[in-house]
């Protein structure tokens, strides 16, 4: 997998790239600003793009404007945004196009080394994935403004929240200590509670629950 | 200094009131003699109503003058010589006694004009001789005519005629002349020896008055034994003549008047109550000018450090000596001579009325003094705190943005390799240990990232107020609700900063206490001011202490203009309303 990072601080640049090599992926070129990003991304056609959210030239949210402008130049190219602080607000700008290939991080995540390079991988295939923080306070958020999501049970709303997340059915069983069969069992409910179709494509599934989190 | 004129006991509104009956009186006067000359005159009913009309001028003009100059004289003489001229004109009558009345007072117009020279401007005479000369001018006319009607046949039907005694009448005109033409001379040097004596200014001012007026006053004379001679001019032209420039005379004067004399306590109250509506100091200049009725009196401040006056610019200024003309009265406020009042002798010529000038200066210039300097350092002050707060403002954004920039990311980065340590190392203690500085350093990330976000949180910065606040709300475990006016844009970091923790410390302090199960957040914005409302349905009886929570962020809003207001009434709830005025 050929990888462009946007990435400002040389030293989160430096262990971004270490951790891509050390997973085998290739990390083909780096920006230290938004345009510089645009440029390269353009230029190497990389099959993902990470970058951090907030960028030169304006260190407000550059970054994201960044790679939200090359998904509409390239629907489905997939992305991941990284930042130090959890923000439901981009995490809503991000799906709202509605197509899978995004991911949301926060950046001590990536010392999850395993978990931040299987993340990329799903990103990179089409699926969505969002920080549990992120997904926390969006699951907090709807459960204060939709009823259906109060009205679910707690562990139900584990279950929602792993689904968010983006993990599959048996990382949930696992997470939760229960089987598989429960995790179906709960997901059937929650479709049904929040008026989402059932579908078999994990990404579909996901990108659905998260669209309806955020509103 | 203190005066020795008492002040009249009457205000100015007894005064206007008598002058508006003198006023009626005399019109009553002019609307009956003109009538009964017209109708005892029918080929000239023109020329005898120049009588009334000009008595009414000169009238008019004089309690104009009397009304806005009380205590100078000019006004009243101008008011007694147009009832002069209105009496002089009753020779024309057909009743014995107003033909007599009009034969006593027939010249005395011509006293009351040299009069006028000689009181101008400010109603008292300034030049030695003065006197003497008006006491002869009213001799003359008054009894050097008498003669003429007692032995002479001055009149058909003369009411006083004693005896016809032609060669007593010459005598007595040519005696007239004589001491008319003295008079008239008279008249010309004193006026000229009290211009000589003025300062350029004052002669500006006099010198068109009193050319014309020793002109029309040497007119008389003139025309009478000369030009008509001459050029054979008959009676009523020479009259009429007379009348006209005669007639002039008033108005000139009255234009002198107001410019000269001065002023009487009534205006010295006005300029009190003008100085307690206007604070600008340049216009005092001209305000005492107006009251004192000097166009050329100078204000002068004493500063205490400096031994010296100085003007309103702050340019030096030299109090004058005695002999220059111009005289100078201080301005003492407890005992302290604080400033000086420069003014013209000739045009103010009663040094008391200066002083009470000066005394009411005094008083409203320590007020005013006093309330500049609250002002002053109150806006001080105010620019202090504000500089403060902003201050505070810019560390706390650097403070962010480097904890943000360089130890997060330095921390983040050490738990990757922490990571891949605990990864690299087989299974046993050391993979233990790693995995264990692995999680002490996500605990510091995690300690870190709310450090920074009590410093300054992220999206404040990125996307402003609403956005932040929204965050905010959203973290709440108790519904919250949020409204926000649209038209709320990015406004000055400081305002931002500001409104964010107050509205924060808001939120958290009605967790912590109010055992509320709502509450609410409203931005809005009205006339470039920012309203920030936070309000819960908790128990009240919240109390604002400086120092504490929201003690200093409210301190940090007033720093910065705005106010904060709580209401907190027992068992309803607590309700904060800030404004912060946000025009950039």
């Amino acid at each position: 997998m050929r990888v462009v990072i946007g990435e400002d601080e040389a030293l989160m640049r430096e262990g971004l790239s270490l951790v891509m090599t050390g997973g085998g992926i290739d990390v083909t070129a780096v920006a230290g600003s938004a345009p510089e990003l645009v440029r390269i991304v353009e230029d190497h056609r990389p099959d993902l793009v990470i970058s951090d959210i907030r960028m030169p030239p304006d260190h407000v949210d550059d970054g994201l404007k960044a790679v939200l402008a090359l998904r509409r130049s390239r629907p489905g190219l997939p992305v991941v945004v990284l930042s130090h602080h959890v923000q439901r607000q981009y995490a809503a700008e991000l799906l709202s196009e509605g197509t899978g290939g995004v991911g949301y991080l926060l950046k001590h995540r990536v010392a999850d080394i395993d978990g931040f390079l299987g993340d990329l991988r799903v990103v990179a295939s089409g699926g969505t994935v969002l920080d549990p923080e992120v997904v926390a306070a969006m699951v907090e958020r709807a459960r204060r403004t939709a009823s259906a999501v109060e009205a679910l049970t707690p562990r139900q709303r584990d279950v929602l929240s792993l689904i968010a997340e983006g993990r599959t059915n048996g990382a949930i069983a696992r997470r939760l200590a229960i089987t598989e069969k429960t995790v179906v069992q709960h997901t059937s409910v929650i479709y049904d509670r929040l008026g989402l179709a059932e579908t078999g494509d994990d990404h579909r599934r996901v990108l659905a629950v998260l669209r309806y989190l955020a509103g | 200094m203190t005066p020795t004129r008492t002040l009249p006991s009457t205000g100015p509104r007894a005064l206007s009131a008598s002058l508006w009956y003198l006023a009626a009186a005399i019109v009553t006067v002019a609307l009956v003699e003109g009538p009964l000359l017209v109708a005892a005159n029918p080929e000239y009913p023109a020329v005898v109503a120049i009588f009334p009309i000009v008595g009414l001028l000169y009238s008019a003009m004089g309690l104009v003058a009397w009304w806005r100059r009380p205590s100078n004289r000019v006004g009243g003489v101008l008011v007694l010589g147009g009832l002069f001229w209105m009496l002089s004109g009753l020779s024309n009558a057909t009743q014995p006694v107003l033909i007599a009345v009009g034969q006593i007072t027939a010249t005395l117009p011509f006293a009351v004009l040299a009069h006028l020279l000689l009181v101008f401007p400010t109603g008292r005479t300034l030049v030695r001789g003065s006197r003497v000369v008006i006491a002869t001018a009213y001799a003359t006319t008054l009894f050097l005519q008498a003669p003429i009607y007692l032995f002479g046949p001055d009149h058909p039907g003369s009411p006083l005629l004693v005896a016809l005694r032609p060669d007593v009448v010459a005598m007595a005109q040519a005696f007239q002349r004589g001491c008319a033409a003295a008079i008239v001379i008279a008249t010309a040097v004193l006026v000229v020896r009290r211009y000589r004596a003025s300062t350029p200014a004052v002669r500006r001012a006099l010198a068109p008055v009193a050319a014309y007026g020793l002109f029309a006053l040497a007119l008389v004379p003139l025309s009478a034994n000369v030009i008509s001679p001459l050029t054979g001019m008959d009676p009523i032209t020479l009259f009429v003549v007379q009348a006209i420039v005669l007639g002039f005379v008033p108005v000139a004067l009255l234009l002198g008047v107001l410019r000269g004399g001065f002023a009487r306590t009534g205006e010295i109250v006005e300029l009190g109550a003008w100085f307690r509506s206007h604070r600008d100091r340049s216009e005092l200049t001209k305000a005492l000018g107006d009251s004192l009725g000097d166009p050329t009196v100078e204000l002068a401040f004493w500063i205490e450090e400096q031994s010296r006056h100085v003007d309103l610019d702050g340019g030096q200024v030299d109090l004058p000596d005695p002999s220059s003309g111009r005289a100078w009265s201080p301005i003492v406020l407890d005992g302290r001579q604080i400033g000086a009042i420069v003014y013209d002798e000739s045009l103010v010529a009663d040094p008391d009325l200066v002083d009470i000038a000066g005394q009411v200066l005094a008083i409203g210039l320590d007020r005013q003094r006093l309330t500049v300097e609250l002002i002053s350092s109150r806006d001080a002050l105010r620019e202090s705190r504000s500089r403060i707060v902003e201050a505070d403002e810019r560390v706390r954004r650097q403070l962010a943005r480097d904890l943000h920039d360089g130890l997060q990311g330095r921390l983040v980065v050490l738990a990757i390799e922490a990571q891949r340590l605990t990864n690299q190392l087989p299974a046993g203690t050391e993979r233990e240990q790693a995995a264990q500085l692995r999680s002490g350093l996500d605990v510091a990330i995690d300690e870190l990232r709310g450090v920074v976000y009590d410093v300054m949180p992220a999206l404040l910065i990125e996307r402003g107020l609403p956005a932040a606040t929204l965050e905010v709300v959203e973290r709440m475990p108790i519904p919250t609700e949020l409204v926000c006016d649209p038209r709320i844009r990015r406004l000055p970091a400081t305002i931002e900063s500001a409104a964010f923790f107050v509205i924060a410390e808001a939120l958290a302090n009605g967790l912590k206490h109010s055992r509320a199960d709502r509450m609410s957040v409203s931005l809005g914005v009205e006339d470039e001011v920012l309203l920030v409302e936070v309000a819960d349905d908790g128990v009240g009886g919240a109390v604002p202490r400086t120092g504490g929570g929201l003690g200093g962020v409210a301190d940090r809003v007033e720093a910065l203009g705005g106010r904060v207001r709580l209401t907190s009434p027992p068992g309803v709830g607590t309700r904060m309303v800030v404004r912060l005025p946000c025009a950039s």
